[in-house]
């Protein structure tokens, strides 16, 4: 069975393309816009693999994690995503649980690479 | 009013005069520097924004490019890669904006390790080898084996190492020399001089200062030869200044250049 991966973004446009890129790889994708939908998605869905940006209009992407982790629905893995190479903000993501933070924007060769990698 | 009294009033009104023009002085300071403040928003904001479709953008052509939903043929391959450079060299120069707003506007932290410098001058040679070999140039390393550490913010000064060693190789024509040399200065030798030369076409005296100053190009013609933001010696400054450092230019035009920066060797630790 396809792995099922969820993304958490805001922007149409990036979800658009990632929806696209990851259909094409082989993958079931969901997409939640905010931290309540990556909240609901993640609990009623089995996620394999959430693809988590941090600027959410609602809140900060970790809070999602923290939820999940409490309704014990973590993902197998997850990967965030920041537009800046910010190391307190890294440290914080891998004390999250986020398995790598990702510099947006990420070539899809080295997005499906980290991917394949964190399903394996 | 008598006399007396009358000669008391005039330094006072005079006083009162300076005092006035003073405070008016003031608010027109922190006018101008909130409209600075509010400009610089401005450009974070926007550059932030722009971000966003061309990630999207060079995404879609990524996935075109790479033939994920159909073969290519090659012309198409090759038009697709165009969009896909186009698009990442500006966001290239999105990112040297939002660099340089953060740089100009305190919102950089330094976070300072001890590091070898050395080595990070060798990863960034290794870098712009690629770059370099397109135009048949070296970049030697010359000397900087025994240097101490340096306690500085090893990402910010990759940067500074980054941008000069980038310049030297676009203004250096093919089968020239760049190097990267150190110094020290100060009676105890208390700065690390770092120099980053080339023979490239060289700068003219009278272009030393504005090199470094924003948005500015020596050619600044639309026909020039060498496009970008004209930040990148500016956000140099910045972060160079930020390590109580100076950045400086010597060149002679036709002979080449050589761009200098100081680090202080023991900088007080916080």
């Amino acid at each position: 069975m396809a792995a099922r991966i969820l993304i958490v973004e805001d922007s149409p446009l990036i979800t658009d393309a990632f929806r696209i890129l990851f259909m094409a790889a082989g993958y079931e994708v969901d997409v939640a816009a905010t931290v309540a939908e990556g909240i609901e998605l993640g609990t009623s869905t089995d996620v394999d693999l959430m693809l988590l940006d941090l600027t959410l209009p609602d809140g900060n992407g970790l809070e999602i994690l923290d939820a999940l982790r409490e309704r014990g629905s973590l993902p197998r893995s997850t990967l965030a995503m920041t537009g800046h190479k910010d190391p307190a903000s890294r440290r914080s993501c891998l004390e999250a649980g986020c398995a790598d933070v990702l510099l947006k924007p990420v070539p899809i060769g080295e997005l499906l690479r980290q991917i394949e990698l964190h399903l394996a | 009013m008598s006399m007396p009294e009358r000669l008391e009033t005039a330094p006072k009104t005079r006083q009162q005069t300076l005092e006035d023009q003073a405070k008016e002085a003031q608010r027109t300071i922190d006018e101008l520097r909130a409209r600075d403040a509010l400009k610089t928003q401005f450009l974070s904001n926007v550059s932030h924004d722009l971000r966003t479709p061309l990630a999207a953008i060079i995404t879609h052509a990524e996935i075109l490019r790479e033939g994920m939903l159909g073969e290519l043929n090659p012309k198409q391959r090759d038009s697709l890669a165009g969009i896909v450079n186009g698009g990442q060299q500006l966001l290239d120069m999105i990112d040297e904006i939002l660099t340089y707003v953060r740089s100009a506007s305190d919102q950089v932290n330094l976070a300072c390790t001890d590091f070898n410098i050395t080595e990070l001058v060798d990863q960034v040679r290794m870098l712009n080898q690629p770059l370099a070999a397109k135009k048949h140039l070296t970049i030697e390393r010359l000397n900087g084996d025994d240097l101490p550490l340096i306690y500085a913010d090893r990402d910010k000064i990759k940067h500074v190492l980054g941008n000069l060693i980038g310049n030297a190789i676009k203004f250096t024509p093919d089968g020239g020399r760049v190097w990267i040399g150190f110094s020290r200065r100060g009676r105890g030798e208390e700065e690390l001089v770092v120099e980053v030369g080339d023979n490239g076409r060289g700068i003219a005296r009278d272009h030393f200062e504005l090199v470094f100053r924003e948005f500015a190009q020596v050619d600044a013609s639309p026909s020039r030869a060498h496009h970008g933001t004209g930040l990148g010696l500016a956000i140099a400054r910045n972060l160079v200044e930020m390590h109580a450092g100076t950045i400086w230019v010597e060149s002679e035009l036709g002979k080449g250049s050589r761009f200098f920066f100081t680090l202080p060797l023991n900088p007080p630790r916080d």
